[in-house]
């Protein structure tokens, strides 16, 4: 990936946030300014506690910053009614959680095809696609198991093929690896990797697993509630590996 | 979004059986108290509406039900053919007294006497031939009556009963509507009835008669009672007063009571554990908040999550219900017990309204999960 024709997926400017009030206030966000562009994995990485969570909390429209600016696609967040923020969420975000996050009680299939369900999409329709995405990811053969029966990196693949069942522009990962072997967290980043990046969406990993670091095009290093330094070595040492 | 909502609740199997069991015990007390206060106060008007010839009757003015009726002098029915408008009129002769079987069972009875000339009140039978309770000692005996009497026993005409000095001879089981006083009705003739009436041997109990078609039932009930200072109503109004009597007694209290506990149980039981439910499935609801799901679409998946409760919950209670009902049915004192469609329905409903006020409160819990929270591991 070229960064001349890079896009600004995600632009934050002069982002605060502070949690309580009184003695008891806590500011976790002091001034962020960040961009996450189209077509690029970027990592957002640091110590517990750092405020990464909070970040992607407001970057996906789950939180409200107190100062500053979110604008994702162009579009400001700040601007639309709490109702055009869960539209706006539902159709243009996927997730995938530290926790994997499925329904229990549903199949793997129809975890996926939640965020198609949601959009009104017939069922029938719905859980077919989710099945064709969980093919893709090598899940296949387990379309109907249910999530307990899993093992964990499986789960993670299942909520892959959730956050990727419905296409949306921008995926916003929650340490995916953190619950993993470093085998299966390998298989996951790779995973994301081929599946998700893609010249029309952006990815945003937080994490604190250094073992995946070389997946990333950008790594935004946070530490108390500021961004340090962007690392872009690991998108220059990639493209540099690249075959082309 | 509907299936995913079934399958939730579904899957969490114990909380399920719990809802839908409360739902299940609230729907059943409510019907089965409410459907016995029914029966039983409709009882208090059994023998009212068994004198089915008649839209008047007349009693003496402190009268007020049936089972309490004072005497009426005899000439009191010559009076009332006198008003215009009154079709017909005959006395009716309640004596309540003590019964005893030649086996020794004791028991308070209610003597309903048959005028022989017009035979108006004669009852239905369910065995045997009313026309023997104008033989001299014949009598006919409600179901209820005569399992009190001869428990255990099959009937056969023969039977005999003693009341006072006399043997009366039974010649069948009537099909008298149960009384609310639980006492075995037996019909006899006028005659037999004014006989074995000690205490006013020369009285009547009521004068019930027949208003003409087309007369205001109102304006000759308010003449009689004007001109002779008794008491006059149509047969409607006298059910109602010995209906309100009776409700105005206490006794409908206790089955308030019960039926609020079945509300009661069926709101904090099935609030309760919705709540649990929501807070048990706190990280799937933040989930699906999170991946889009917009509040309404959460309101329906909780109302058809309540809608799966209440409509399992309340088959099972109402089939509970018919089901007790039907065996308390086999008691001959309680044949008259049923569950009016109105007390099912109201009940229905007002345990379908609980059930998703309970979702709704459970709801707002769901709206106030924090999507944010969805990154707390």
């Amino acid at each position: 990936m070229n960064a001349e024709t890079t896009t600004n997926a995600v632009h934050c400017s002069a982002i605060r946030k502070s949690f309580g009030s009184g003695e008891t206030r806590t500011e976790v966000l002091r001034g962020i300014d960040f961009t996450a562009s189209q077509g690029e994995m970027t990592f957002l990485v640091g110590p517990s506690g750092c405020g990464k969570t909070t970040l992607i909390s407001i970057i996906a429209g789950l939180l409200t910053a107190d100062e500053g600016h979110v604008s994702l696609f162009g579009e400001d967040l700040s601007a639309l009614s709490p109702r055009e923020q869960i539209l706006f969420r539902r159709r243009n975000l996927g997730f995938v959680f530290q926790q994997y996050n499925l329904l229990p009680s549903l199949t793997a299939a129809e975890n996926a095809a939640v965020p198609l369900l949601a959009a009104g999409m017939n069922r029938k329709t719905a859980v077919a696609r989710a099945s064709e995405m969980l093919d893709q990811l090598g899940l296949g053969h387990r379309v109907s198991a249910m999530p307990r029966v899993l093992s964990g990196g499986q789960q993670q693949r299942v909520a892959l093929a959730r956050a990727l069942v419905h296409d949306p522009r921008l995926i916003v990962c929650d340490e995916p690896t953190a619950a993993l072997d470093h085998k299966s967290g390998e298989s996951v980043m790779n995973l994301l990797a081929t599946s998700a990046v893609h010249p029309d969406r952006a990815v945003l990993v937080v994490t604190h697993d250094n073992r995946v670091f070389h997946f990333a095009h950008q790594i935004a290093h946070m530490d108390d509630g500021v961004i340090t330094h962007v690392d872009q070595q690991a998108l220059n040492s990639r493209l540099q590996s690249s075959p082309s | 979004m509907i299936p995913i909502a079934i399958s939730m609740l579904r899957h969490d199997g114990p909380k399920f059986m719990a809802l839908v069991l409360a739902v299940a015990l609230a729907a059943f007390l409510t019907q089965n108290q409410a459907s016995i206060l029914s029966a039983f106060l409709g009882m208090t008007g059994s023998q009212i509406r068994d004198v089915r010839e008649a839209n008047l009757w007349v009693m003496e003015p402190d009268t007020e039900c049936f089972d309490q009726a004072k005497p009426l002098k005899q000439t009191a029915v010559q009076t009332i053919r006198g008003f215009s408008g009154v079709e017909w009129a005959v006395p009716v002769v309640k004596v309540d007294t003590n019964a005893r079987t030649e086996a020794g069972k004791l028991s308070t009875v209610t003597l309903l006497g048959v005028p022989e000339d017009s035979r108006v009140g004669e009852p239905r039978m369910k065995l045997g031939d009313a026309s023997a309770i104008y033989r001299r000692d014949g009598a006919v005996i409600d179901p209820g009556g005569f399992s009190l009497l001869f428990p255990g026993q099959t009937f056969k005409s023969g039977m005999k009963v003693r009341i006072h000095d006399e043997w009366l001879t039974l010649h069948g089981i009537s099909d008298a509507a149960p009384p609310f006083t639980g006492f075995p009705v037996m019909h006899v003739s006028q005659t037999t009835a004014m006989r074995l009436n000690r205490a006013e041997a020369r009285a009547t109990t009521f004068v019930v008669g027949r208003m003409l078609p087309n007369a205001d039932q109102q304006a000759i009930t308010a003449s009689i009672r004007r001109e002779t200072g008794w008491k006059a109503m149509t047969r409607t109004e006298f059910e109602n007063a010995s209906y309100d009597y009776y409700a105005a007694q206490g006794v409908p209290n206790l089955f308030y009571i019960t039926i609020a506990i079945g509300f009661v149980v069926g709101i904090a039981f099935t609030g309760q554990t919705f709540l649990m439910f929501v807070k048990e499935n706190a990280r799937a609801f933040t989930t699906l908040k999170v991946l889009g799901v917009t509040h309404g679409q959460l309101g329906r998946m909780m109302a058809a999550q309540a809608g799966l409760v209440v409509f399992m919950g309340l088959g099972i209670g109402t089939a509970l219900a018919v089901g007790v009902t039907e065996a308390a049915k086999l008691m001959p004192f309680l044949r008259a017990l049923y569950i009016p469609w109105e007390v099912a329905l109201a009940c229905g409903g007002v345990i379908a309204a609980v059930t998703f006020l309970a979702a709704g409160f459970a709801f707002n819990k769901v709206l106030k999960l924090q999507p944010a929270d969805v990154f707390r591991s």
